[in-house]
């Protein structure tokens, strides 16, 4: 008896390792975000000294500019006047809403502009631009 | 010695295969970290656009009215063009300087078609930092 228990010594107690896994795997569970739908070639302007952005408003519609000027709503990307007709129609049933413009540092701003226009044809005065308040990864 | 072994594991019935469950928990933990990304924490920059068929007011020397233009190298404040590796800096001087007599100054932003966002964006941190918010962009 004693000799066969020395034979299976990989029998190591499990409970505190299970216990700390299924604490990683809660963490995991808890923080990610599936719902991540954006153009991830863009890249933001630093902008440390601005408000924190907290994302209040469900109203809030995002409109991305990649550096080439090309537009895209929710991963999907549309001409101007798409975009126009998404614009106008949301305007029609919902009212004015917050918009929001992510644009890549290097976009020119003839291409920003054209959503601008797009939003004040609308009525729509208040524009917010994203930029980065602090990294959180390093990007090259 | 068979019989024996069956006996015993009768006798304690808690103890139930925990290998595959380490195995799948192990995957998920690995999904997990894999899909994790550090998100960075965006700022916003609250801006008012005038209509688009407005023409940009006429240049007043008022010292209440801030005039920033955005070119594609400099930036040009009331007059006064500000270029080069320190333009930002000395830019920020200024823009600190004029915002300590008045808070609530409007800030007209006159950015030109081929001027890069980061441009604007570094303006507005500026503005956004000094606490102006009576800040209109308009394009030229």
């Amino acid at each position: 008896m004693r000799r066969k228990r020395s034979s299976d010594a990989c029998d190591l107690d499990m409970t505190p390792m299970i216990d700390v896994v299924f604490q990683m795997i809660i963490f995991f569970i808890v923080t990610i975000k599936m719902d991540e739908t954006k153009n991830e070639d863009i890249v933001l302007e630093d902008a440390a000294q601005s408000p924190l952005y907290e994302g209040k408003d469900p109203r809030t519609i995002v409109i991305e500019v990649d550096k080439r000027g090309w537009l895209s709503m929710n991963g999907a990307q549309m001409t101007t006047k798409q975009l126009k007709g998404i614009i106008k129609q949301r305007y029609n049933h919902f009212g004015a809403f917050p918009v929001m413009i992510r644009a890549d540092r290097r976009t020119l701003h003839k291409d920003v502009r054209k959503v601008m226009d797009i939003c004040s044809e609308r009525g729509i005065w208040k524009i917010d631009f994203a930029a980065i308040k602090e990294h959180k990864k390093k990007h090259g | 010695m068979a019989k024996k072994r069956k006996a015993r594991n009768k006798g304690d019935a808690a103890k139930l295969e925990m290998t595959p469950m380490i195995d799948v928990v192990f995957q998920l933990l690995i999904f997990f970290i894999v899909t994790l990304k550090q998100e960075d924490i965006l700022s916003h920059l609250n801006v008012s656009r005038p209509a688009p068929d407005s023409a940009p007011p006429p240049e007043k020397k008022d010292d209440k009215l801030l005039t920033i233009e955005v070119g594609r190298s400099a930036w040009v404040l009331n007059g006064t063009p500000y270029a080069g590796a320190r333009g930002l800096a000395a830019l920020d001087r200024k823009l600190t300087k004029m915002a300590s007599y008045s808070k609530n100054a409007s800030v007209i932003i006159k950015c030109t078609g081929d001027s890069p966002h980061s441009k604007l964006i570094k303006v507005l941190n500026i503005c956004a930092r000094e606490g102006m918010t009576n800040l209109s962009v308009f394009s030229m």
